[in-house]
């Protein structure tokens, strides 16, 4: 009787031990199409000061021909 | 606000690949992926013309449309760039894009896709500006710090024009007055809607 429950107990912990490794976890991503789920983007920012963009469009006007 | 474009006037490109060269490396682009090209119409022929192509940064990105992750977003100007860190590298942005923009790296065995590259407008991704995981992620940020794409700023003849869409079209008018025949805004149209 103890040896079947020796056996029952190891055959438990070997199934335990086996199916650990067939765990998928189930926290996904979900995504909704067309909506960006990334990170933000701290350039966005940046291109919103009146400062750096007076700065950047006065770069891109060096492509005039001269 | 602006609406960055890329204008390449087919008249004065000579195919010197600079702008290649110059985006390869400002970006360290990796080993098979070319960001831009310089594609020659007619090699040979008289009359040949040559282009450099990338991203045009398109006004109803059809790569975004399709992404099945949604990992592509535009910023205020209208540059059209993505989170590499939602890319699974499935290529359906390859297969959308007109200009064959969407580039895979082949490193790993058996043609695996590695994630999207493309042409930033040398603008990088959504990381810190000039961060050391940004550079290694997207290239160079030149944007934030206030210059041109390394391509257009590197062009010899300043055949690849880049920037806000009115400056560009001004400058491109300005010398197609100079000069006989039709405009040829290669590509404009496609990225831009017709009445770019």
């Amino acid at each position: 009787m103890s040896l079947r429950r020796s056996l029952l107990a190891v055959g438990a912990i070997a199934l335990t031990v086996g199916l650990t490794g067939c765990y998928e976890s189930s926290d996904v991503t979900r995504f909704e199409p067309g909506q960006y789920k990334g990170a933000d983007d701290p350039l966005l920012a940046k291109l919103e000061d009146p400062e750096f963009r007076a700065e950047l469009d006065q770069r891109f006007e060096g492509q005039r021909d001269r | 606000m602006a609406r960055m474009k890329f204008l390449c006037d087919a008249d004065r490109c000579i195919e010197c690949n600079g702008c290649v060269t110059a985006c390869k490396n400002a970006n360290d682009v990796p080993w098979g992926v070319n960001r831009r090209r310089v594609i020659t119409l007619n090699d040979g022929l008289p009359g040949e013309k040559s282009i450099s192509v990338a991203c045009m940064h398109c006004t109803d990105a059809p790569c975004a449309a399709v992404c099945p992750t949604d990992c592509f977003y535009t910023t205020t100007d209208g540059i059209v760039l993505h989170d590499k860190d939602l890319c699974i590298g499935c290529g359906y942005c390859f297969y959308a894009c007109p200009f064959g923009a969407p580039q895979f790296p082949t490193t790993e065995a058996f043609g695996v896709r590695g994630k999207m590259d493309k042409c930033t407008f040398c603008a990088g991704g959504p990381d810190e500006p000039g961060t050391a995981s940004e550079y290694e992620k997207y290239g160079a940020n030149r944007i934030a710090d206030g210059k041109l794409p390394a391509c257009a700023e590197m062009c010899a003849t300043k055949a690849l024009l880049a920037g806000d869409g009115d400056l560009v079209a001004d400058i491109y008018r300005n010398r197609m007055m100079s000069r006989d025949g039709r405009p040829q805004t290669w590509g404009w149209a496609k990225a831009y809607g017709a009445g770019a």
